[in-house]
């Protein structure tokens, strides 16, 4: 009893200390502006700090959730919102911002690509070649071979079945039964889909073809477990979606002057250059240089496959609808 | 004559002085408020039809009605034999076989869900039943254990020196007084794995849905709020109706002999088979940690060879350019902990009656009644303009951990609280003692394993919770399921390294501190 008693003491008195120094929600002052972003916006430590020591404003980093989330609350929430500034909506999402007109300012601020990535040993150890496109997904020679994402559930999955109906038009009904047909696996979300299924990265599984991103083979060399000079994945730069990110002023911000301000820093070079070794993305500032790793072994192709926005914006749920029935 | 009591009036489990407005105001303000506002802003009845309608919401709801039972069953097939074995009897290496059985409980169930597809390839309903008794069983040992070590040996000998076989006495003595117990911790991980949202996701592949994950694919996938108001408000009323099918007149039972301290209870001469518990213990434990097993030798394996990579990396500043301090995420994770469980256990307290379940406490339970995403939307919806402008305060995180696990803190508590015999306390009465002393005296020190068990769960809950947390907004105040989420949700095999090592601390660390509970 006595250790329990102890403890508890401990406890209140820990408590009691962080509660003095945690406390983002009251300390919403003109001084402050606030960023709202899905969890895995970590740009690099101290990014902030010219910027803060430039306009005499603090920024406030406020993460909650994965990126559908993060939009759904601020939908939830337009027009009395979370915070000043909103990360994380994205082209295949930008419609729904659009409806529940979240933003009174909003511009792209990062891009990259959404492509088949494929393990190059697994191919190599079998001479075979690993596909070329969408076409040869569907032919025997790639049976059982893709592992790809539920739509409504990921954001590359969606990407994904963009691309394909962006290549095949009306026909791409017909392209996805022939997938189905051929073996494709459908897992419910990225993590799922390249760290256990995919065998080119950690997971080493079944599958050497895997719904991922056009800069996912530097991450593998970045983040090797033993250091590497080359990454074991390519990418299939011909099954490439164009994924484009926004960031935008949230309608009845607390602070839409320091709102201003930090979209005008977070589009501004030294931020822009920090985006690709931070969140694996390209910068849309033309004048942000890339670093050497990503040059070199990082794909944004020149012509992706792209649909409009507002073509999304219209048909999405729709497509979502005719892709269940057909391959759940 | 100011001072001597009614008759009756120590059946109170606690002063009567000390009001049950206190929880109620607690649970209204952080449950009940957001999870109206959400149900009046959102619902209308067209849509609720037109989800009844449905044909293929109807195909959801069944699969997830059946799982639900299937898991629950295969969890007590595991878990009552185990708190069996590891309760009632003491052997070398006992507590610690109870203790890492319950760690998967505390564990994000997206890594439970990982360690069980390392071990079944296939997703699909087995997969899924296993990752649910993997996660539930310390739900069985907390609440049935918690009864279990109340039940007096000395009834079971005085069967068993009467000529009772050990069937006969467990049949007509223990089980009984079990019963109750038994029958909580059988409802809540039907509730548990009735809502279950990571494993199904993770397990079910895409095409085993349940109406939890339905929920949030409305509610955050396609932004469809009153269809998955519609969709929330069914699943409470079909887990409701659920348990209400379920349940059974209440027995009032008394059980004498609830004084012993637990020490002189556990012996082991009272069995022939002095064998067969520790075997029952280890075999049952294997099959509950085996996920996470796997999951601890991935930190150290990478490609058939052994590292230790991910461990370095954990501290060595790596995980600095994700987002993840590790340091910060543990003690962020302890001290929310620490708060939720300073909420739970007293409000439980102040809600268990003696008497009966009281109205109150049924009412209480109602938090594991409703989806977590309506209760993570709610809060933001409701929070949000002065005075309750709450929305970003760090302390709402573990508020909303105490509302989650107040229902399991009073699972725990209530049978045990129900279990302590009238004469003690009307003997201390008749004596003169006060209600507080009572309290103090007798109540109090009868209860402490049950109380120190709804602390436990209350950790476990803080720590684990990943679905009313993940939607409030948070500046620097990463929990352990969020980290675990980013490292394993993110290319780089050390990243991946690093999360399975930071899973594996997390368990170690649960080890050690409940043990010291």
């Amino acid at each position: 009893m006595k250790k329990t008693l102890a403890l508890l003491g401990a406890i209140l008195v820990v408590t009691s200390c962080t509660g003095a120094t945690e406390s983002p929600g009251d300390s919403a002052q003109s001084g402050d502006v606030t960023l709202l972003a899905y969890d895995s916006f970590t740009p690099p430590e101290g990014i902030f700090s010219a910027f803060e020591d430039e306009t005499g404003l603090r920024v406030n980093v406020v993460t909650g959730g994965d990126s559908g989330s993060v939009i759904s609350k601020a939908i939830l929430t337009a027009g009395n919102p979370e915070g000043d500034v909103l990360w994380g909506v994205d082209n295949t999402t930008f419609s729904r911002a659009e409806d529940a007109e979240l933003f009174t300012d909003v511009a792209p601020v990062d891009e990259g690509d959404v492509c088949i990535n494929y393990d190059k040993e697994w191919y190599a150890s079998r001479t075979l070649e690993p596909p070329t496109s969408l076409d040869a997904l569907i032919t025997p020679t790639y049976k059982g071979q893709l592992v790809v994402q539920d739509p409504v559930n990921s954001s590359p999955g969606l990407a994904f079945l963009m691309a394909t109906i962006a290549k095949y038009g009306d026909g791409w009904q017909n392209w996805w039964k022939a997938l189905r047909a051929n073996d494709v696996l459908v897992v419910s979300d990225w993590t799922s889909a390249y760290t256990v299924e995919f065998s080119g990265s950690s997971g080493k599984g079944r599958y050497p073809l895997v719904v991922s991103y056009g800069s996912s083979p530097p991450a593998e060399v970045l983040y090797a477990a033993t250091p590497i000079d080359e990454p074991p994945t390519g990418v299939i730069e011909s099954t490439c979606f164009r994924q484009t990110e926004y960031v935008g002023t949230l309608r009845g911000a607390d602070n839409p002057d320091g709102a201003k301000k930090l979209m005008e820093f977070l589009l501004g070079r030294q931020f822009q250059e920090s985006l690709p070794l931070s969140m694996f993305v390209f910068p849309v500032n033309p004048d942000a240089e890339l670093p050497q790793l990503f040059q070199k072994f990082a794909v944004r192709v020149t012509d992706p496959l792209q649909i409009p926005a507002d073509e999304i914006a219209d048909k999405r749920d729709r497509w979502i609808d005719e892709w269940r029935a057909i391959v759940l | 004559m100011i001072d001597s009591p009614r008759p009756g009036a120590a059946t109170r489990s606690f002063p009567s002085a000390v009001p049950v407005a206190v929880p109620i105001s607690f649970l209204g303000l952080f449950f009940a408020w957001p999870v109206l506002t959400m149900f009046v802003d959102h619902l209308s009845w067209s849509t609720v039809a037109d989800v009844v309608r449905d044909r293929s919401l109807r195909g959801i709801a069944w699969f997830t009605f059946w799982q639900a039972v299937a898991s629950t069953v295969v969890t007590l097939g595991v878990g009552v034999p185990l708190t069996w074995a590891t309760v009632r009897w003491t052997f070398p290496g006992v507590s610690l076989l109870r203790t890492i059985s319950t760690v998967p409980f505390l564990m994000p169930a997206v890594v439970v869900a990982a360690g069980v597809l390392a071990i079944v390839p296939e997703r699909g309903v087995g997969a899924i039943l296993w990752a649910h008794l993997s996660f539930n069983v310390a739900v069985v040992v907390r609440v049935v254990g918690a009864r279990w070590a109340l039940v007096g040996a000395t009834l079971e000998e005085a069967g068993a020196s009467l000529g009772a076989s050990p069937w006969r006495v467990f049949r007509l003595v223990t089980w009984p007084l079990l019963r109750d117990a038994v029958r909580n911790a059988a409802s809540l991980v039907f509730v548990f794995c009735f809502s279950s949202f990571a494993v199904i996701a993770v397990l079910g592949g895409v095409t085993r849905r349940t109406l939890e994950t339905e929920v949030f694919t409305q509610a955050v996938r396609l932004g469809d709020i009153p269809t998955a108001t519609a969709l929330a408000l069914v699943q409470t009323a079909v887990v409701v109706a659920a348990l209400w099918l379920g349940r059974q007149r209440r027995e009032p039972v008394e059980i004498g002999a609830a004084t012993e301290t637990p020490r002189e209870r556990h012996t082991r001469d009272r069995i022939s088979a002095q064998w067969l518990p520790p075997v029952v213990a280890a075999a049952c434990a294997a099959i509950t940690v085996a996920p996470l097993v796997v999951v601890a030798v991935r930190s150290v394996r990478y490609a058939g060879n052994w590292t230790l990579v991910g461990w370095r990396a954990l501290f060595d500043g790596t995980l600095a350019r994700v987002g993840v301090d590790v340091l910060e995420v543990l003690a962020h994770s302890l001290v929310f902990a620490a708060v939720a469980v300073v909420i739970a256990v007293p409000l439980a307290m102040l809600t268990v009656r003696r008497e009966s379940t009281s109205l109150v406490e049924r009412l209480s339970l109602a938090p594991l009644l409703v989806s977590s995403v309506t209760l993570g939307l709610g809060l933001i919806v409701t929070f949000d303009s002065s005075p309750y402008d709450w929305r970003g305060a760090t302390w709402l995180v573990p508020v909303v951990h105490a509302v989650v696990a107040l229902p399991l803190a009073i699972y725990v508590l209530g049978p045990a609280v129900r279990a302590v015999g009238n004469d003690v306390l009307d003997a201390a009465a008749d004596l003169g003692a006060g209600a507080l002393r009572r309290w103090w005296s007798i109540q109090l020190p009868l209860v402490r394993p049950a109380v120190l068990r709804a602390a436990g769960i209350s950790v476990a809950v803080s720590i684990g919770e990943f679905g009313a947390t993940s939607f409030l907004a948070r500046s620097g105040s990463m929990t352990i399921p969020i980290a675990i989420g980013q490292l394993l949700g993110r290319p780089g095999p050390l990243l991946q390294q690093a999360g399975f090592a930071l899973v594996t601390l997390t368990a170690l660390a649960i080890v050690v501190t409940t043990r010291s509970l």
